[in-house]
């Protein structure tokens, strides 16, 4: 497996950084901690770049560099990286470009497989992209934004699965919310749900929603798969069925102490695009944590 | 050094001194290209420079002639160039040729001459050399295990692509941007304007008959032991299974590049090759395929100045009579050694052509020789083409092309091996080219 | 069969949202061709407004890189014809363009001389640690060194030294903020105001000398800074002080600060023989401008300049090559041949009629409103645009709308410069905007004074002082 964690600052970060590193922990997968900086008018962008390797002479770095320092030094205080790694400090001089607007530093991980970090510059949507579909990442993990459009780009375009971690506190305890149906990422979806679960060592609620007053056969066999599968892996887990409009009952079920795991939509993107789609609705609407599955 | 003393030497008879001061740059330019005391660019630069220090033209006027349709289109060819290697097809080519082969070393040496020269016929030799290479040295790693066993098949392999390349890119205009030189000044001297299509009727029998006869030529100069390369072939084929099936990127890519190509054989007379080229590049960033600091990064852009400068001087050339005279001059001299002057001024065009672009770049042979060549008289059609076909023969030092020089950085070739095998090259294609040129 | 479609579809919808602009922008395009042409317009004067419209909406929202916006100038040109490619590719390249990248090549290597540490000193050296001082040091200098070199190379070179100077005074951020924000821009403004004192102090200042040329005015080096300097002089001080009263800067003295950055300086290596040669090529340039310049061209001496590094080792081709921004140059070179074509089709001359008609009542009414007009349309396109953009596309409009060429080009040129307002408007401006220490909103702050005096300035300097002395 392999995760990206997208990190904005060193003020409003913290909560992705650390979620985004347990749940990778579970999954014992490579993480790739990537800083996105401001797109530079490429009138001046030479210039720029110039002036900042002039900057290293008087030995200042460059803008995003100090956002990947303080995700070294949290991974350091959280025993995410070898020992010797801490001793030695952040390596700022391996910091290395591989690309036109992309650097990046490579640590040897303890938990999780490996622990890279990276410096972008761009669009943060565009720089995401490339970067999943350069390095075939699994999940991106990424912090809650004030803009609903960034929220609708992310689940469009990503095409990994996607954590917003929204408005996470962690002092609080959290349950899981898994809504299984009858849809071809359910099952994957209930996986997941069963791994991140099984990492925060909380309780999962499952539950299944149907506009109609029944239940048709797909719904049931959905959900008792899933208890199954909870049952199985031994997780605290109840289930509870609704009826009515899948959005706002899955939004007052989540509250604000949920953290929601549900699988992407299969609609037609165009048709997506337009007419938006559950998960995006949710994922706009909730107050808490929400993994989209794809 | 020799420009000032030139300089100081009374102007020949018969030339105006802008003309002759012109000479000089020529000379000064040829001097530091052959012995690269300074980067190229720095000697596109002096050329420019010179041109307005000693007073041929004003700075504007200098500055315009440094840009033509040529340069647009050296320029957009390039970055098409770096847009199509940036996309890996690479790989994809791989199949196709062994697909074709089989895996008989022999079938696929002509496999390999063969898809260089049509590739580089259309996209230009330096971008072939850089994407054949790896495959070819793919094949030679996986076919044995002693280094010493592989030199020849090595050699035989990196020499097709090289020789293949550099055969096709006479092939069509955009083979090279010399082809372009050698148009505009075909358009210039009043010669005719030639299409697309005309051009690769003229030259591309040409390219058809040397194809075998390299290929035979290669493979009696370096026999390799190994006739048939069964696990390399296998070998390869599964790395580039690996690589995916072909992405919507690379489809697009081939798509926009086919029209492109389409708009050269079409509309090259009406909208200009550099523009159509230009097109291209607009649209591969504007699809988002390849991101402008790639281009920013690997698009050669001291060898579009040089191209500039040359194209600059060489305009300079024939408006201030230098080409004539020199054209004359030489005539005259020959004159003294035989009295056909149709086979001497031919032999002029093609040796001197041939021999200068094994020292200096294709390019700018073209851009100092085509003046000259196109005032000696006789058929300048004949001539231009000549002398445009005459300045891919770049077989004999490593200096000689790019192609030479990418596959001589494998560090698999030796120096001595392009002499070995270039002079039965350089004499085929000589004899080729008279051939061709006579009687088609 | 399907996922297949449905992720292209989704590359696809990705692809137009991205570049939304750019598919607004051909629509807007289409729809204007589509249009009849306007009376007293040649159909080509018709179609290179177009262009003219298209090109600055894609510059202004960015959906494609700025080359790919010069490759569309260029290939529209063509392709609606209104040049044969030839012309076109003639009409690319003047002298201007060979300022352009020589400007730009020299500034790559004379960053790379490490000149910087030795300004630092020198600056110190003149101010002392008054913190009053040290601000109007910083606009001086940068103005004095940014009107021979360029505000880009300057700004590259003086913004290494800010910074340190700021990092030895606090390290806490915040407890420095009016002082790091007050100093940037004395280096960013200073750059600005400088670029407009002698012809190669921009790009932009070429592209206008040569526009004029075409209108049979030839002005020379040292014409150029006489009638410009003056005006840098008379701002220096203005800006250094509207900057101070627009950030507080907490501390009165710096004398920390200035100490430890002496020490660092001095650290650095003494003058050397190859110092004093890269100098001197410079000083050989600087005069070659001044004396020469008619003759010869800034561009061919900017290269000149370029080539002799070049042979002296100074700089080598490869880092040449990599820092030159020659999406830039192209893009230059684009915008120069759609200024020479809206002259020659008469686009140029009917906008300019065009805006004389709307505003003709009130330029009659007062003597300065030509002035002001094309003060203020300039600098609010240089904001959004760059400015060398601005003088390319304008310059041959606003030359038209009056009896006095000379003064109405210059006048472009001096409010070409005032990129104050946003982070995006010259390249000091975005290179300051980079180091992270000041926001995008710092610039409206400080900006907007800044800009509004220099406009006043720039009218009443055009009207009284050349008219006394031109």
């Amino acid at each position: 497996m392999k995760f990206l964690i997208a990190v904005g600052s060193k003020e409003f970060s913290e909560p992705t950084l650390r979620v985004g590193l347990q749940v990778a922990k579970a999954f014992k997968a490579a993480v790739t901690i990537a800083y996105v900086g401001p797109k530079v008018s490429e009138f001046s962008s030479s210039q720029v770049r110039f002036t900042q390797e002039r900057m290293e002479e008087w030995e200042f770095d460059r803008p995003g560099v100090e956002v990947l320092e303080w995700a070294f030094n949290f991974l350091a205080e959280n025993n995410y990286i070898t020992p010797t790694m801490v001793e030695t400090g952040f390596p700022k001089n391996t910091l290395v470009q591989t690309s036109g607007s992309r650097s990046e530093v490579y640590l040897q991980g303890t938990v999780c497989e490996n622990v890279n970090l990276i410096l972008r510059n761009g669009d943060i949507i565009a720089e995401l992209r490339d970067e999943v579909q350069r390095g075939g990442y699994d999940v991106t993990i990424i912090g809650g934004s004030q803009k609903r459009r960034m929220a609708h780009d992310l689940v469009q375009y990503i095409d990994s699965s996607i954590f917003i971690v929204n408005k996470y506190d962690k002092n609080k305890s959290y349950n899981l919310l898994l809504p299984v149906d009858d849809s071809m990422r359910s099952p994957k979806a209930v996986k997941f749900g069963a791994r991140v679960a099984q990492a925060f060592d909380i309780k999962v609620n499952l539950i299944t929603v149907s506009k109609t007053d029944t239940f048709g056969e797909g719904y049931t066999q959905a959900s008792k798969r899933a208890t199954k599968l909870m049952r199985r892996a031994g997780i605290n887990h109840e289930h509870r069925f609704e009826t009515g409009d899948p959005v706002t009952v899955i939004k007052k079920a989540a509250g604000n102490d949920h953290i929601i795991v549900m699988g992407a939509s299969t609609k037609n993107p165009l048709f997506k695009f337009f007419t938006g789609s559950k998960p995006i609705k949710i994922m706009e609407d909730c107050q808490c944590p929400v993994l989209i599955v794809k | 050094m020799v420009g000032i003393i030139m300089v100081n030497l009374p102007t020949p008879v018969g030339l105006s001194v802008a003309g002759y001061r012109t000479l000089i740059i020529v000379v000064m330019a040829i001097i530091l290209i052959i012995f690269e005391p300074v980067p190229l660019p720095a000697v596109a630069m002096m050329m420019l420079i010179l041109q307005v220090l000693m007073g041929i033209d004003t700075s504007n006027g200098v500055a315009q002639s440094f840009m033509s349709d040529a340069v647009f289109f050296i320029m957009g060819s390039l970055m098409l160039a770096v847009a199509i290697v940036s996309q890996g097809l690479d790989s994809r080519l791989a199949l196709g040729i062994i697909k074709l082969t089989g895996n008989k070393t022999w079938k696929i040496i002509i496999g390999f001459i063969a898809i260089s020269a049509f590739l580089s016929s259309f996209i230009g030799e330096h971008t072939v050399t850089a994407m054949m290479m790896p495959v070819g040295l793919t094949l030679v790693k996986n076919s044995g295990v002693d280094k010493r066993d592989t030199s020849k098949l090595a050699a035989l392999l990196l020499f097709s692509i090289a020789y293949g390349s550099a055969m096709g890119s006479i092939g069509t205009p955009s083979g090279g941007g010399r082809n372009v030189i050698m148009l505009g000044y075909m358009k210039e001297f009043g010669v005719g304007n030639i299409s697309y299509l005309q051009w690769m009727k003229y030259a591309y029998p040409m390219l058809l008959l040397e194809i075998p006869l390299a290929a035979i030529i290669l493979w009696f100069t370096f026999k390799p032991k190994q006739l048939i390369l069964d696990s390399a072939v296998r070998k390869l084929k599964v790395h580039v299974t690996k690589s995916g099936t072909l992405k919507g990127n690379q489809i697009l890519t081939i798509i926009i590049f086919v029209f492109v190509f389409l708009g050269w054989v079409f509309f090259s007379a009406k909208v200009g090759l550099g523009i159509i080229a230009l097109i291209g590049v607009f649209l591969y960033l504007a699809f988002g395929l390849i991101r402008w600091e790639d281009l920013n990064r690997n698009t050669n852009w001291g060898v579009i100045i040089l191209f500039g400068a040359a194209v600059s001087i060489g305009l300079h050339m024939k408006d201030t009579g230098a080409a004539l005279w020199v054209a004359e001059t030489t005539i005259d001299w020959m004159k003294m050694i035989s009295e056909d002057v149709s086979i001497l001024r031919w032999i002029v065009a093609v040796v001197l052509t041939g021999l200068l672009t094994n020292l200096l770049s294709n390019a700018a042979t073209v851009a100092v020789i085509g003046p000259i060549v196109l005032n000696m008289g006789g058929d300048p059609l004949e001539m231009g083409f000549s002398t445009a076909i005459a300045s891919a023969f770049a077989y004999l030092t490593v200096v000689a092309s790019p192609t030479c020089m990418i596959i001589h950085s494998s560090g698999l070739v030796q120096q001595s091996d392009y002499l070995r095998a270039g002079w039965k090259m350089f004499i085929m294609s000589v004899s080729v080219l008279y051939i061709v040129s006579n009687f088609w | 069969m399907l996922g297949f479609s449905q992720r292209s579809l989704t590359n696809f919808l990705f692809w137009a949202t991205q570049k939304k602009w750019f598919l607004i922008t051909m629509l807007v395009g289409t729809i204007l061709i589509l249009l009849p042409t306007p009376s007293g317009l040649t159909i080509e004067g018709y179609r290179i407004i177009i262009i003219v419209i298209t090109a600055l909406m894609m510059i202004i929202t960015e959906p494609i890189p700025l080359p790919g916006i010069a490759f569309y100038i260029i290939v529209m040109e063509v392709v609606l014809g209104i040049g044969s490619p030839e012309q076109i590719s003639k009409s690319f390249m003047n002298d201007a363009v060979f300022f352009i990248m020589g400007s730009l090549m020299l500034a790559v290597t004379i960053v790379q001389q490490g000149w910087d540490k030795r300004i630092a000193l020198g600056i110190i050296r003149l101010t002392g640690n008054k913190t009053k001082n040290i601000i109007f040091g910083f606009t001086a200098i940068s103005a004095i060194l940014s009107s021979f070199i360029g505000e880009h190379t300057v700004a590259a070179l003086m913004l290494p030294i800010v910074m340190t100077l700021i990092k030895y005074t606090s390290e806490d951020r915040n407890k420095v903020q009016g002082l790091s924000a007050v100093l940037l821009f004395a280096v960013a403004y200073g750059a600005l105001i400088g670029s407009i004192g002698t012809p190669s102090g921009g790009g932009r200042n070429v592209i206008i000398m040569s526009y004029l040329r075409e209108y049979g005015i030839s002005i020379s080096y040292l014409g150029w800074m006489a009638m410009a300097y003056p005006l840098v002089l008379i701002m220096i001080p203005i800006v250094s002080r509207i900057l101070m009263t627009s950030f507080t800067p907490e501390y009165v003295h710096l004398d920390t600060g200035v100490r430890k950055l002496v020490v660092q300086v001095a650290k650095a290596p003494n003058l050397s023989g190859r110092d004093t040669v890269a100098a001197f090529i410079f000083l050989l340039v600087f005069l070659g401008w001044v004396f020469l310049s008619e003759t010869l061209g800034l561009g061919t001496i900017a290269l000149s300049g370029v080539l002799l590094y070049l042979i002296a080792g100074f700089v080598n081709w490869e880092d040449i090559s990599r820092n030159t921004h020659w999406g830039v140059i192209i893009l230059f070179g684009a915008t120069i041949s759609l200024g020479a074509n809206i002259k020659s089709s008469g686009a140029a001359l009917w906008l300019a009629n065009q805006v004389i008609d709307i505003f003709g009542s009130i330029m009659e009414m007062f003597p300065f409103a030509t002035d002001a007009i094309i003060v203020i349309l300039t600098t609010t396109l240089a904001n959004v645009l760059s400015s060398s953009a601005t003088v390319a596309v304008l310059g041959p409009i606003t030359l038209n709308m009056g009896p006095d060429t000379l003064h109405l080009g210059m006048v472009t040129a001096l409010a070409s410069a005032f990129g104050f307002f946003t982070a995006v408007a010259a390249p000091a401006c975005t290179i300051v905007y980079s180091s992270g220490f000041v926001r995008a909103k710092d610039f409206l702050k400080a900006g907007w004074k800044v800009g509004t005096v220099s406009i006043v300035l720039v009218i009443i300097y055009a009207n009284t002082f050349w008219s006394l002395f031109f």
